[in-house]
């Protein structure tokens, strides 16, 4: 093995103990607390964890060096090693303090029932007289996502082919170009679209079209990763091919890129709306009109019978749409 | 006869540091039908591909029917390409289209943006990709997705795209090298009927000396990026095809 390659993978695996025993202490400490109203201060935690680490480190008995660096192969069983146990330990600790953290209250759970009645005699005993306005919403939901989807789609069929690894040239700028759409792409996915709704809501005011907006802003972005993959995954022959003939860049993607991809496109696209449709109903909770927003107020407004029509007519959509992308996606892909 | 290709002093050397082409000197004339011969991995695909620049060489020059190709950039280098066709082994055709749209592809080297995006109505390219077609016996294809056809048949259209180019040059990159025997011959019947019909230079990779034999009027082996071999198909002796290919190597005979 190389030299800095060892030192790498040596500190490594100090740095996964020093992690390891430091969570352990502070977990330790968490349960103190709990328990004993005994708290471990910050700084000891961190000074028992170092002191854990280079004990296991001396004996050679730590985790860090079993997972980065090659030891000899025993067969001794893995309760027999001082690793195993300390995964063990990890483990019921994590779920010990998960349990207190998450206040899990099995008592509550098989006693309180009761509580829930008035939406549970709601769902089976919905109340039909709303069910024009109802309608209304959900079409305003339907709607959204659909021009949500279809103000996304050139927007992101643009930016893919400049987010696609194969086809950007691998020069500075290239790669410049690919790494800021990539990465902005990757942000604006990973914020969730009822953030997006809150800005939108407060920017246009509450009501659908903020809520299509968050979704565009989400669809953009999760499109241009799904579509960009799928160009980097097709066949760079043709793409060769096109090239050699004479044609021109924009040419090559048009006649060598675009006929590959077509198809893969439709069906992430369907798909998407397919997501829209649920994500505008979570949307209208925050201020993205629709459904969701109906199914709010109902509920703020304790109408049992009236929440249990919507969440019917929400369960029905879904269910519709899944369905539906799904007989589409596999006509298109079976292709 | 005039030299169509010149080739002084060219080297690649790829990012992962293989010197896959080392100081290759060629002068092809026109007209010739030049088979390259060399074991997997002797550079062949790289030395054809840096004749189009599909492949950037790393130095060194080359003429193509009196251009600079190094120099080339843009337009130049459009122009250069369209004149200059190529088959791959794989075809490297579209496969969920059909062959009529990918003869016509061959035409883009000579087609504004515009122009191309018409292709479907453009009856002039259209009557020349069907007549092309025709050549290579697929009139009745036209309309067949590429997907549809047989190796054989899909290695035929793509020679009818090469021609929509109607190129100086061929290049072929083991045009048959993933046909069964009796294909692979008659697809090389249509690259020697243009080499001398058309009088297309032609430039083809091989594997098979047989092939080399029947149809090359010159070949030139190739091994770890040099050349080791440069004559007529016939002076190819035992001795000579142990110097391409190395002391181990026996000629299958393939007809
Ligand atoms: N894109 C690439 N990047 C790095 N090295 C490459 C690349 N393409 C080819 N090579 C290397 O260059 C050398 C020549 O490869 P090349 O594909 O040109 O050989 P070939 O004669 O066409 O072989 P084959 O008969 O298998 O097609 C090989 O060592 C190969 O590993
Ligand atoms: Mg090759």
């Amino acid at each position: 093995m190389k030299k800095e390659n060892k030192l790498k993978l040596s500190l490594q695996a100090i740095l996964t103990d020093l992690l390891f025993w430091i969570y352990i202490f502070g977990c330790i400490s968490f349960l103190m607390d709990r328990w004993f109203e005994e708290t471990i201060p910050g700084l000891n935690v961190v000074i028992y964890g170092t002191v854990a680490t280079a004990i296991v480190i001396i004996f050679g008995i730590s985790i860090g060096r079993k997972v980065f660096l090659p030891t000899k192969r025993t067969n001794k069983k893995w309760y027999k090693t001082f690793w195993g146990w300390s995964i063990v330990l990890i483990l019921l600790i994590t779920f010990i303090v998960g349990w207190l953290l998450v206040e899990v209250n099995l008592y509550k759970f098989f006693t309180k029932f009761r509580n829930a009645g008035g939406i549970m005699s709601g769902i089976f005993d919905p109340n039909f007289d709303i069910l024009t306005m109802c309608l209304t919403a959900l079409a305003e939901t339907i709607y959204l996502a659909l021009l949500a989807t279809v103000f996304a789609i050139p927007f992101a069929f643009i930016l893919s082919f400049f987010a696609a690894r194969n086809l950007m040239p691998k020069t500075f700028i290239g790669n410049t170009v690919y790494i800021i759409i990539r990465t902005i792409a990757t942000l604006f996915r990973s914020i969730e679209a009822i953030v997006w709704a809150i800005i939108f809501s407060v920017w246009v005011g509450i009501g659908p079209f903020a809520g299509m907006l968050a979704l565009v802003i989400h669809s953009i972005a999760a499109l241009t990763k799904l579509y960009s993959e799928q160009i980097e995954n097709i066949d760079p022959g043709p793409v060769e091919a096109i090239k050699a003939t004479g044609a021109s860049t924009l040419q090559t993607w048009i006649f060598g890129v675009v006929p590959q991809i077509i198809s893969p496109y439709l069906a992430f696209t369907i798909y998407r709306w397919d997501i829209n449709v649920r994500m505008a109903t979570i949307v209208g909770f925050v201020g993205g009109g629709g459904i969701g927003l109906l199914l709010l107020q109902q509920q703020q407004l304790l109408r049992w019978h009236n929440v249990g029509v919507i969440i019917w007519l929400i369960a029905a959509v879904v269910w519709i749409m899944d369905m539906v992308s799904a007989k589409v996606r596999e006509k298109l892909q079976g292709k | 006869m005039k030299n169509i290709i010149e080739i002084k002093n060219l080297h690649k050397i790829y990012a992962t540091g293989i010197h896959a082409i080392k100081g290759v000197n060629l002068d092809v004339k026109e007209g010739e039908f030049l088979i390259l011969l060399g074991l997997s991995g002797s550079g062949k695909s790289t030395f054809l591909r840096c004749l189009n620049r599909l492949i950037e060489p790393t130095s060194g020059d080359i003429h193509i029917d009196g251009e600079d190709v190094i120099d080339a950039r843009g337009q130049k280098l459009r122009y250069i390409r369209r004149k200059v066709g190529m088959i791959f082994q794989q075809f490297n055709l579209i496969k969920n289209l059909s062959s009529l749209t990918n003869v016509l592809t061959g035409k883009l080297g000579y087609s504004s943006l515009l122009h191309s995006l018409t292709f479907p109505r453009q009856k002039n390219d259209i009557k020349i990709a069907l007549k092309n077609l025709h050549r290579v016996g697929l009139r009745n294809y036209a309309e067949n997705k590429i997907m549809n056809l047989s190796g054989g048949q899909q290695q035929r259209v793509s020679i009818a795209r090469t021609l929509m180019q109607n190129p100086k040059v061929i290049l072929a990159d083991e045009p048959v090298a993933s046909l069964d025997p009796a294909t692979a011959d008659s697809v090389m019947k249509y690259l020697g009927e243009l080499n001398k019909k058309d009088k297309i230079t032609i430039v083809c990779s091989l594997h098979f000396l047989s092939l080399a034999r029947k149809y090359g009027s010159r070949v030139v082996g190739l091994k770890d990026g040099e050349i080791v071999f440069d004559g007529t198909p016939q002076e190819i002796d035992k001795k000579r095809f142990k110097e391409i290919y190395g002391e181990d190597a026996q000629e299958v005979e393939i007809r």
